[in-house]
């Protein structure tokens, strides 16, 4: 082919076309301004239609009581939240305040990304939340964040396929839960009662939630790191039982073999498709189910064995080490954990408090309020000590090494054993103890 | 030419080629430096990393998830390659005959290429899931047992392969299409003259004619091969028990969720290494090629 120059030049506008889009739009990662005016906040979060109209009307009220502020609300989808964050702060301009899942929470405080809240903070500023709450927001005996909200799993039912199988009554106290045992019960009348390609149950440890397999361990009262948040401590007792009981899931077909902790498929829709009678869910889930589920449906507790207990879920407000003004970062936070402030949001994004005069009781929610008792009795089960452990700076390998190991155990059939060996190495290996 | 006009000419020349060249070191060459640097480091990405030398490439050598994911990418590269180019050339010859409504049927085959490998591994989730995926359903329907889709290591695997055909045979038969619109009739007439049958015509005057076109796409589909990465990430996760796990999602695990940024970059140099030594080996074949013809 002649190369002539008009070829030539249609050829390189052709190349560097795209080069010059991703220059525009790729790499600059979103709401990375350069400068802020002094008693300007820059927050950077991701959240549902709801859980950002709850932000707004956080930032309305604080841009009103502190006059001559601003906040800039920067909202990104969930995908890219963390990679932004990320390049934000390898590029040494991060967002003053961004919002972080509690299992996230250790790897940015553990790498002294995050501002030490600790000089910013009234002295009984601790005593507004519950211990588990605050344990989940401390990097070396100090705060790091706030804890805005969280979340844990009840179990959600398909009233219809449970009466089918005669399971007319379900727990209606903390204190009431199924045993492992009764669970297991009532998860066999379903197995003989449902088609064989239905399921008893779907549990919701897919992706990062691989963390809530950790609320069967605290169930059976076990830890995996001990209490100097460094050694491996599920090589236990209950660590096995805790293996067990959800190896048996698969093996008894309670659960669908596409339900393990690295299945694209989440356990909502396996539920939301009437395939599984039961599913483990958050109070997230409420308004999705309100809207989605065609069927009559409720909420009962998860089981206990020595204790109740469940995954402390949610997420933190955290201000960057490198705020522009960490007085006024840390207002913010404050502020938006005030009484008004969290009641407004959990209930309007249908979250828990963390707050201690909220959790008895305190809220209801806008979507399916009656069943706002459930999760609140459910979220008082989580303990310091449980939540403590998952705010450690290693959890992001952690999670790595709870997905690896128990796909092994619950797809790959490998044995009790060998799983919490596997295990306990792993969590050594990640937290170098 | 006076050696005057000779150096006005490459002047000119590289002014030309300075947008693409600044472009191209800015977004490839020093991010490639920088990788290659990244992968003697130890870091978690936040600060300045700590000098390893070659650690990170000796724990790849002992890492058997990198080694699984290494034959993941090979058995990939070696089956959607010849099986994309195969499909695609037999659409392109169905495709260039006088068949009814043949700008439907080539509309159909190019459409999953408007889409992007998300959405397509999305469609890819509803059909293959294995509890109420459609493919299932029809197999349970017709009273034969489904398929363990997203819980068989082999099932998983195919199922990969078979979304990235759906998205990739209409690429390959566009560019078989236009290498066939390129062949004369004249050659075809000839042929039958001498008395070859259809498939003496396709064996000895197709196939050979579209060298040029078979060149481009085997290189073009190993290299989207060994970088796929939004289909296995969407549709499978890399599971179950890895077996689904390739090359780039592995990297993206190791440098994103587990933040071993030194790592991850080490598994991106092999991939670089190995997609270059591919294209040096083609593009010595084609130069002898050239020749040939």
């Amino acid at each position: 082919m002649d190369l002539t120059r008009r070829r030539f030049l249609a050829g390189s506008a052709a190349l560097a076309a795209p080069l010059g889009l991703a220059a525009c739009g790729g790499f600059a990662p979103a709401g990375s301004q350069a400068s802020q005016a002094a008693g300007t906040l820059s927050f950077t979060t991701w959240g549902t239609d709801a859980e950002l109209a709850g932000f707004r009307s956080v930032i309305a009220a604080f841009q009103q009581a502190n006059p001559g502020t601003t906040v800039d609300l920067n909202a990104v989808p969930y995908e890219q939240m963390f990679s932004n964050i990320d390049a934000q702060i390898q590029a040494g301009n991060p967002p003053d305040v961004f919002r972080v899942p509690y299992y996230t929470f250790g790897s940015y405080a553990g790498a002294g990304q995050l501002l030490d809240l600790t000089p910013h903070l009234a002295q009984d500023f601790s005593g507004r939340f519950t211990d588990q709450a605050w344990a989940a927001v401390q990097n070396g005996g100090k705060p790091y964040g706030v804890p805005h909200h969280t979340d844990t799993s009840v179990i959600l039912y398909n009233k219809t396929l449970l009466d089918a199988a005669g399971v007319t009554s379900v727990p209606t106290t903390p204190e009431g839960a199924w045993t492992w045992d009764q669970l297991l019960q009532v998860a066999g009348r379903l197995r003989s009662s449902l088609p064989g390609a239905k399921y008893p149950m779907a549990y919701n440890w897919q992706g990062n939630g691989v963390t809530r397999w950790l609320s069967l361990l605290f169930q059976a009262d076990g830890r995996f790191l001990a209490e100097d948040l460094k050694s491996p401590a599920i090589d236990s007792a209950a660590g096995r039982a805790a293996v067990d009981l959800s190896k048996r899931f698969f093996t008894e077909k309670l659960v669908p073999a596409n339900d393990s902790v690295k299945s694209t498929t989440y356990a909502a829709d396996t539920w939301y498709s009437q395939t599984s009678a039961m599913v483990w869910g958050g109070a997230f889930m409420l308004p999705d189910a309100d809207k989605t589920a065609t069927f009559e449906w409720g909420a009962t507790y998860a089981p206990r064995k020595v204790r109740g207990g469940g995954d402390f879920g949610g997420n933190a407000l955290v201000a960057t080490a490198k705020a522009k003004d960490p007085g006024l970062a840390a207002r913010f936070l404050a502020f938006a954990t005030e009484a008004e402030q969290q009641k407004t949001f959990c209930v309007g994004a249908s979250l828990l408090p963390t707050r201690a005069d909220l959790v008895q009781d305190g809220i209801t929610f806008d979507v399916r309020g009656e069943l706002t008792k459930v999760f609140l009795g459910q979220a008082r089960q989580v303990r310091a000590s449980d939540s403590g452990q998952v705010a450690s700076p290693s959890m992001s390998k952690i999670i790595t090494v709870l997905k690896d190991q128990l796909e092994q155990a619950f797809v790959g059939g490998r044995s009790t054993e060998d799983t919490i060996a596997g295990l306990s190495q792993g969590i050594a290996g990640a937290t170098g103890a | 030419m006076s050696s005057r006009q000779a150096r006005g000419e490459a002047r000119a020349a590289y002014l030309l080629l300075s947008p693409n060249l600044l472009l191209l070191g800015l977004f490839v060459f020093v991010p490639l430096v920088g990788a290659a640097v990244i992968s003697l480091q130890r870091t978690d990405g936040f600060g300045g990393g700590t000098f390893a030398g070659l650690a990170n490439y000796a724990t790849l050598v002992g890492d058997p998830l990198f080694w699984r994911s290494l034959v993941n990418t090979t058995a990939f590269t070696v089956l959607v390659t010849p099986l994309s180019m195969a499909l695609g050339l037999g659409a392109s010859v169905l495709l260039n005959t006088v068949l009814p409504a043949r700008p439907v049927f080539r509309s159909v085959l190019i459409l999953p290429m408007a889409i992007s490998g998300v959405a397509t591994a999305l469609l890819g989730v509803l059909v293959f899931d294995e509890n109420t995926g459609l493919l299932d359903l029809l197999l349970r329907a017709v009273g034969l047992p489904a398929v363990p889709w997203q819980s068989g290591s082999a099932a998983a695997f195919a199922s990969v392969v078979l979304v990235t055909l759906w998205w990739r045979v209409g690429f390959n038969m566009l560019i078989y299409l236009a290498g066939l619109q390129g062949i004369g009739p004249d050659l075809y007439e000839a042929a039958t003259l001498d008395g070859a049958n259809r498939w003496q015509q396709f064996r000895h005057l197709t196939f050979p004619l579209l060298g040029a076109s078979t060149f481009f796409l085997l290189i073009i589909n190993v290299i989207f091969s060994f970088q796929v990465f939004d289909i296995v990430f969407v549709l499978t996760g890399g599971g179950p028990r890895n077996a689904t796990s390739v090359l780039v999602t592995y990297a993206y695990d190791t440098g994103f969720e587990v933040r071993d940024q030194g790592y991850a970059a080490a598994i991106g140099m092999v991939l670089l290494v190995l997609t270059m030594a591919f294209t040096l080996l083609q593009w010595r074949g084609n130069r002898s090629r050239d020749v040939v013809e």
